[in-house]
């Protein structure tokens, strides 16, 4: 258990929910949890090519003095031992920096909009920001804590699917749960199979997936549902370049707000790691 | 859209990134001219506002303009940038020496528009350092979006730094002196001529659109050897004020954690402050160029009784200003403050000895101004060219070069950081280019571990313990639970070779009850300075690394002082 998560901890029920997801996909996956408590509303993530500061909301300030109580609750009931993280470098008395070294970070779908915290909402943009510039995956929870039965990756053919194949791949083989690809057809079938074969994850494929579902090019919304309740859906980013994605918007800003499911987002910068 | 992409990548690639410091030299200048758009831009606002406000200077509520500035600045910085207060220069410093350079784009904004507020309230305060910090954010998102290395992006900060200095003092030199000594850190010939081109850049931007208001206006002196001599004593007494000013900001702004009042409202409160002190002594509202000129010209009518007064109260103006919340930087008040010393010395001395030749007060007024600058930045060569800049030439140069070496020397000898790097350096933070800590900072711990050290079971006999010694050349041996996998200890081959020695021992003794329990581990989180520093204290040459509580590897000393060589060989050699 090398790997290392990275969970903001939020003090509040909602907070609750997340940890336990992110303790949930920790035990799943063979991943060491480590919570940072906020004594700050924000912090300073120094990237390869970018500097992003997160500016949280008030809620991950609430009741200090319950906070490390609350967390280790949580580390002990899921058989974890608590790590807690503390910054060591400030760029700014009240502005630490927290470390881009994580395997894989939690981040809620927004951390400084009131309004989307609970319902699914759409992604804030510092989180918009971190996924875009992270070398590590962001898992993005669902709302309220719920198990994952199965992997889905959607994989729509560009170099960030590829990425998120993989990361599926490799999340389901650590999982021991059962992989299922899922393609939204734009192209021919055999454009992205040979994609796949291409990036050489043919192999891992056949060895490891269960299943690849071609889904028919329909308003996205109704294709959607074919998409298990239960499955962690990994899926890449941003990879489209920003015209693109101007003009058509995100697909998976588009998934996130529509599926109620656990996320695991590979973004441009991401390196799947080994697990 | 292929179409496009294929000429993007042609003119990227092909044209603009044939030479990269070719690619320095164009981007330092586009960086140099952003720096001096945004002093002129800070300058003609602050310009404005000022000469707005001044009627109103003379009515009681004047006082309150000041805190109404400096609550405003604070409120803006805390909620709608989320910046903390200061001026910023540390946070450069601090990335260039931990990240490369990054830093956040808001930053190229947030405390130009902070420090109009507070300065152009009345708070005393500098804008220097907003505009630096302004031109080096600029310089280092302009870097990201050309995709550049770290090495690259610092000195694109760099060259924001030196833009932003010579677009307000018209000083292209002092800009570039400004830049390496202060926030590089580093004379390297590839720093140089970008931010010398950014430098100059700067000056000149600032010269087209602001024609005929330079800052101050050259004035030449006349020095005899009466004013080298003099200076000595006046080194002394700028390094005096210096400590006095660096210690009263610093000391205001633990003060003003201490008070239990919402932010903005301390802000107010220093900035009342300055208003009731402005009333009787407006020298010390604003930033105070044009005090500063009047006295360089030679002009200044105030007493000496008053001057020594305003030394003081400018002092304690800034230090209320700053320390309380207000946002602005302490160039400016450090002119004024210098200035204001080298006329009171000037004036003391020659009126004990009247009959003394001398260049007169305005050029002691400039040598206290390199003095200050010296001491509080201690970066004798920025005030060196920043003050011979002023001046117009070099006539200056002897007692200057005394001023500003012994007034640095004594403060350094005092302070041993310069006001810019205390807080980073008390915080451990400050990794200087070709330092001990930089390099090290620069070592991956993931490269120094050696993991293939044997783990055994903290339940196995000693005589199974053997027969593994055997098979192995290590001399250390860390135990583990064989459940949990977790660390336990470790085992030296040395300290059981009594129990070795007894065959009887062989099958009696358990590896968990001669296992040492005490032996320091590290982690992967510790620094390799913090690594070398436990090793040191425990007199050990090696050291456990537990993450989790699960064995990781081993670190030694003889590994990391190898790497290290390494490292400094590579550092070393870009020139």
């Amino acid at each position: 258990m090398n790997k290392k998560l990275l969970h903001i901890f939020r003090n509040t029920p909602f907070g609750r929910e997340t940890f336990l997801q992110s303790l949930y996909f920790c035990k799943k996956v063979r991943v060491m949890p480590i919570v940072y408590i906020p004594e700050t509303t924000k912090f300073l993530m120094y990237f390869a090519q970018d500097a992003v500061q997160v500016d949280l909301d008030n809620s991950y300030l609430t009741s200090p003095e319950s906070s490390v109580k609350h967390a280790t609750e949580l580390f002990e009931a899921n058989n974890f031992k608590p790590v807690f993280f503390e910054p060591k470098n400030f760029t700014a008395s009240t502005l630490p920096d927290i470390p881009t070294n994580f395997d894989f970070v939690c981040l809620p779908r927004s951390i400084s909009d009131l309004s989307s915290k609970i319902g699914l909402g759409h992604l804030g943009p510092k989180v918009r920001r971190i996924v875009k510039t992270a070398n590590f995956p962001t898992l993005i929870t669902s709302p309220v804590f719920k198990e994952w039965k199965s992997i889905a990756i959607f994989f729509g053919g560009s170099e960030n699917a590829v990425k998120a194949a993989k990361l599926g791949l490799r999340i389901g083989k650590a999982a021991d749960l059962p992989v299922r690809l899922y393609t939204i057809k734009e192209k021919d079938e055999k454009y992205y199979r040979n994609l796949l074969k291409d990036s050489g994850l043919e192999d891992e494929f056949n060895k490891d997936a269960d299943d690849w579902h071609f889904l028919e090019n329909n308003p996205f919304k109704e294709v959607l549902y074919e998409i298990p309740h239960d499955a962690l859906i990994v899926l890449g980013a941003f990879g489209h370049g920003i015209i693109k994605d101007l003009v058509f918007g995100s697909k998976m800003e588009k998934i996130q707000s529509i599926l109620t499911n656990n996320l695991l987002i590979a973004g441009p910068n991401c390196t799947v790691p080994y697990l | 859209m292929h179409f496009v992409k294929y000429w993007y990548k042609f003119i990227y690639y092909r044209i603009f990134r044939m030479d990269d410091r070719l690619l320095l030299i164009i981007a330092g200048s586009i960086v140099g001219i952003c720096s001096g758009l945004a002093a002129v831009c800070l300058r003609q606002s602050l310009g404005a506002v000022l000469d707005w406000l001044h009627p109103f200077r003379h009515y009681w509520w004047a006082l309150f303009l000041p805190a109404a500035g400096a609550a405003l600045s604070s409120i803006y910085l805390e909620k709608v940038t989320k910046e903390g207060p200061g001026h910023g220069v540390p946070e450069i410093i601090y990335a260039v020496s931990r990240y490369g350079g990054l830093l956040r784009f808001r930053s190229s904004y947030s405390r130009l528009i902070s420090s109009f507020l507070t300065i152009g309230s009345g708070g005393s305060a500098g804008p220097e350092a907003p505009i630096v910090m302004s031109g080096s954010t600029i310089g280092s998102n302009l870097a990201k979006f050309l995709s550049l290395n770290d090495r690259q992006r610092i000195t694109l900060v760099g060259c924001g730094a030196a833009g932003a200095i010579s677009a307000i003092f018209n000083a292209p030199i002092a800009g570039l002196v400004f830049s390496i000594e202060i926030i590089l850190g580093e004379w390297k010939f590839v720093n140089i001529i970008p931010i010398a081109i950014a430098s100059v850049a700067g000056a000149e931007i600032s010269k087209i659109l602001y024609p005929g208001h330079t800052v101050f206006v050259h004035q030449p002196f006349n020095i005899v050897l009466t004013d080298v001599f003099a200076s000595l004593a006046l080194a002394v007494i700028t390094a005096i004020v210096s400590i006095i000013f660096t210690r009263s900001l610093r000391g205001m702004g633990k003060i003003s954690k201490q008070v239990p009042l919402p932010f903005w409202t301390r802000a107010g409160l220093g900035g009342c402050a300055v208003g009731i002190i402005g009333l009787f002594l407006p020298v010390v509202l604003g930033e105070g160029y044009h005090s500063i000129q009047s006295m360089i010209s030679g002009t200044y009518s105030m007493g000496i009784l008053i001057i020594i007064i305003s030394i003081a109260a400018k002092i304690f103006a800034t230090s209320m200003t700053l320390g309380w919340g207000g946002s602005g930087g302490i160039f400016a008040p450090c002119l004024v403050i210098g200035s204001l010393t080298g006329l009171a010395f000037h004036r003391t001395l020659f009126a004990l000895i009247p009959s003394l030749a001398n260049a007169g007060e305005g050029a002691y007024a400039l040598l206290g101004m390199a003095g200050l600058i010296s001491g509080m930045l201690q970066a004798p060569l920025t005030g060196i060219f920043l003050i011979v800049e002023i001046a117009g030439g070099y006539e200056t140069i002897l007692p200057l070069i005394v001023v500003s070496s012994i007034s640095a020397t004594l403060c350094h000898y005092i302070e041993p950081a310069s006001f810019y790097l205390k807080e980073l350096v008390e915080r451990g933070q400050l990794l200087r280019p070709g330092s001990d800590s930089r390099i090290l900072s620069d070592l991956s711990i993931q490269e120094l571990i050696d993991d293939s050290y044997v783990q055994v079971a903290q339940n196995m006999v000693l005589r199974e313990f053997l027969s593994v010694i055997k098979e192995s050349d290590k001399y250390l041996f860390p135990v583990i639970d064989e459940d949990t996998r977790d660390y336990l200890g470790l085992i030296q081959i040395n300290t059981i070779r009594q129990y070795a020695l007894d065959p009887g021992m062989h099958d009696m003794i358990l590896l968990n009850q001669i296992m040492d329990t005490t032996v320091v581990t590290g982690t992967l989180e510790n620094g390799l300075q913090e690594l070398l520093d436990m090793m040191d204290l425990n007199n050990i040459d090696i050291i456990p690394i537990v993450e989790n509580y699960k064995f990781i590897g081993m670190i030694s000393k003889a590994e990391i002082l190898n790497l290290y060589r390494r490292e400094l060989i590579m550092q070393t050699s870009i020139q």
